[in-house]
């Protein structure tokens, strides 16, 4: 008694759970006749419960699908479980449905008596699932045409989005990235430089935007950040020809408000004393004794006013060259050896030394003509302000840099000196003298420095009043 | 009267002190190539010594007329009582102009070349 009403009630039970159940189950034999069929499965398929048993599903099915069902069936007869997923829109009803069908074999005495197929309606499941993927695809197609590089990090700072610019501009694979932290991408230097940023902007929640140089590929960089729930996006794009165009501006105007100082002054001054001098001659006799000095003082400020005019053109003409100047391979030695023969007369006259060690066969990438004027006007300067009471000394050494590539060129001399501290960033300007004495007019030093730059070296200076001068040439 | 001039440039030294004796300025005209010397001189010149009138220059090499004015202005501005300084310069930068306007030894700067009319507006300020 107790063994027939639990029978009772699993039967019960059972038919409970196929009524009820929210999916549709339909009751197949192995000719695809319908036994049974749940209230769910006539929703489904739009028909009464008469219209469906002892028929055939193949009746109720579109052409196109009749033989896949009917494959799935004889599958599932083998005995095994079957499931598929179908788009299927059944005769009589209205649109086409989106279908998880599972169809699980029924042993009875150990043959399968039956198929029971459990289908779930995921049409909404399906349609939502390609919004996603077409709303994804609709994403990537923007991140990949904005002009800007553009990559998510996430909160552990790993990157989950990159795009093709940020390959081309950081010259990587998106592959290397994606998955991966800054810290592990970049070196310490780089992202130390972007860290700070993009920390503040994480912490406060707020955009930060920042212009910046990337070291590894020279570039700059304008970079725009947006934190967000799932971490911080981040834009960027190449501003490098707006900041070296800047740069460029910039030194131009600097160039230009030299110019103008040249022009008030040194222009001025001889031109000054000459209005001076013409005002004097002019309501002075011909016979005073003062006349014939006027007259030389003249002469004296026509011809500075002439070598301002000469610098001027000097200056301009290396301006104008700098950028067509091919290097080539010039020997060391034999340049200064030419600079020494010139200064032969000026040397022998003063009983000048000059101690030469420079390797033969050492030669550097840059414009003869230039090394030539380097020289020259560095001899010239020993020279010029060589000490009176003692015979001056010129020790001039080159070799392979010790501590970087290239060639290093030292020239010292005994002489002078001058008060470095005191002269400051002015030792290689434009008409700035260091010496009472009134023989320079502030130009050699200014074309030694602009000849070294030319050729992508650059020069130090060290002196000491009395003691001498020495300066340090570093070449490519 | 007895004025000093402070100028690098021998021409301008020249023609300042012809065009000074042409107009019997001054009784004393002492000249200094080096604005290093004239320091040195005022320091060590006796109060009857000391001039009435300096004409300064001040684009000169190692000490400037600016760098001068302010050694004076920091260790020994009595040495410029009863002195007035003129800056005499070729430039004609306003920068300049500005700056001898803000300096309290400075009475005036007056641009290259020197001229009678200037020289008789001295005369008369130092007369005072």
């Amino acid at each position: 008694m107790q063994d027939g009403n639990q029978l009772v009630e699993s039967e019960q039970r059972f038919r409970s759970l196929f009524d009820n159940n929210p999916d549709c189950v339909i009751f197949q034999n192995k000719a695809s006749t319908i036994l049974d069929a749940n209230p769910a499965s006539l929703r489904l398929l739009n028909r009464r419960k008469e219209e469906l048993l002892g028929r055939p599903l193949s009746d109720f099915l579109p052409p196109d699908k009749i033989l896949l069902f009917q494959e799935k069936l004889e599958e599932a007869f083998t005995g095994r479980k079957v499931q598929f997923e179908v788009e299927v829109q059944f005769l009589g009803t209205p649109h086409p449905r989106v279908l998880d069908i599972v169809k699980v074999p029924l042993w009875v005495d150990g043959r399968v008596a039956g198929v029971h197929m459990m289908g779930r309606d995921i049409t909404d499941m399906a349609i939502s699932q390609a919004t996603v993927l077409q709303q994804s695809k609709k994403l990537n197609t923007i991140f990949e045409s904005i002009t800007d590089a553009f990559f998510l990090l996430d909160k552990q700072w790993r990157f989950t989005s990159v795009n093709s610019e940020v390959e081309r501009l950081l010259g990587v694979n998106r592959h290397d990235l994606l998955g991966r932290t800054v810290w592990q991408v970049f070196n310490k230097e780089v992202t130390q430089q972007f860290y700070q940023q993009y920390q503040q902007a994480m912490i406060t929640g707020e955009a930060v935007h920042f212009e910046t140089f990337f070291e590894p590929r020279q570039l700059w960089v304008d970079v725009k950040a947006f934190p967000s729930e799932e971490g911080l996006s981040v834009y960027f794009s190449d501003v490098t020809d707006k900041v070296k165009a800047h740069q460029e501006l910039y030194h131009q105007n600097k160039d230009l408000q030299q110019f103008a100082y040249i022009v008030s002054h040194n222009f001025r001054a001889p031109l000054a004393n000459m209005l001076g001098l013409v005002e004097l001659l002019t309501s002075l006799d011909k016979h005073q004794p003062q006349y014939d000095e006027l007259l030389s003082h003249l002469r004296i400020s026509t011809e500075q006013l002439d070598s301002v005019m000469r610098d001027m053109n000097t200056i301009l003409t290396i301006r104008d060259k700098q950028e067509v100047a091919m290097p080539e391979q010039v020997p060391l030695a034999e340049v200064i050896e030419q600079v020494l023969q010139n200064l032969q007369e000026m040397l022998q006259q003063c009983g000048a030394e000059v101690r030469l060690a420079v390797p033969p066969e050492l030669r550097v990438r840059g414009n003869r003509a230039y090394l030539y004027s380097i020289f020259f006007n560095l001899l010239s300067n020993s020279i010029k302000y060589r000490a009176e009471d003692r015979p001056l000394l010129v020790e001039l050494s080159a070799e392979s840099s010790k501590t970087e590539p290239g060639i290093r060129i030292e020239v010292a001399d005994n002489g002078l000196g001058f008060d470095v501290e005191r002269a400051g960033s002015d030792v290689f300007k434009l008409y700035k003298r260091f010496h009472s004495r009134p023989d320079g007019r502030g130009l050699g030093l200014y074309l030694v420095k602009n000849h070294v730059e030319a050729m992508g070296g650059r020069i130090e200076v060290s002196s000491e009043v009395n003691i001498g001068t020495r300066f340090i040439v570093y070449l490519v | 009267m007895h004025i000093v001039l402070i100028d690098d440039d021998s021409t301008s030294i020249f023609l300042m002190r012809l065009l000074l004796q042409r107009e019997n300025f001054a009784e004393t005209i002492t000249t200094f190539q080096s604005a290093t010397e004239a320091l040195r001189f005022l320091e060590h010149a006796v109060p009857e010594q000391r001039p009435q009138v300096i004409l300064l220059d001040l684009n000169m090499p190692v000490m400037s007329g600016w760098d001068f004015l302010d050694s004076i202005n920091g260790q020994a501005s009595e040495l410029l009582e009863n002195c007035r300084v003129y800056i005499l310069t070729s430039s004609l930068a306003y920068t300049d102009k500005l700056r001898a306007e803000e300096n309290p030894f400075v009475t005036r700067l007056i641009h290259k070349p020197l001229d009678k009319a200037e020289l008789a507006a001295i005369k008369a300020e130092a007369a005072g």
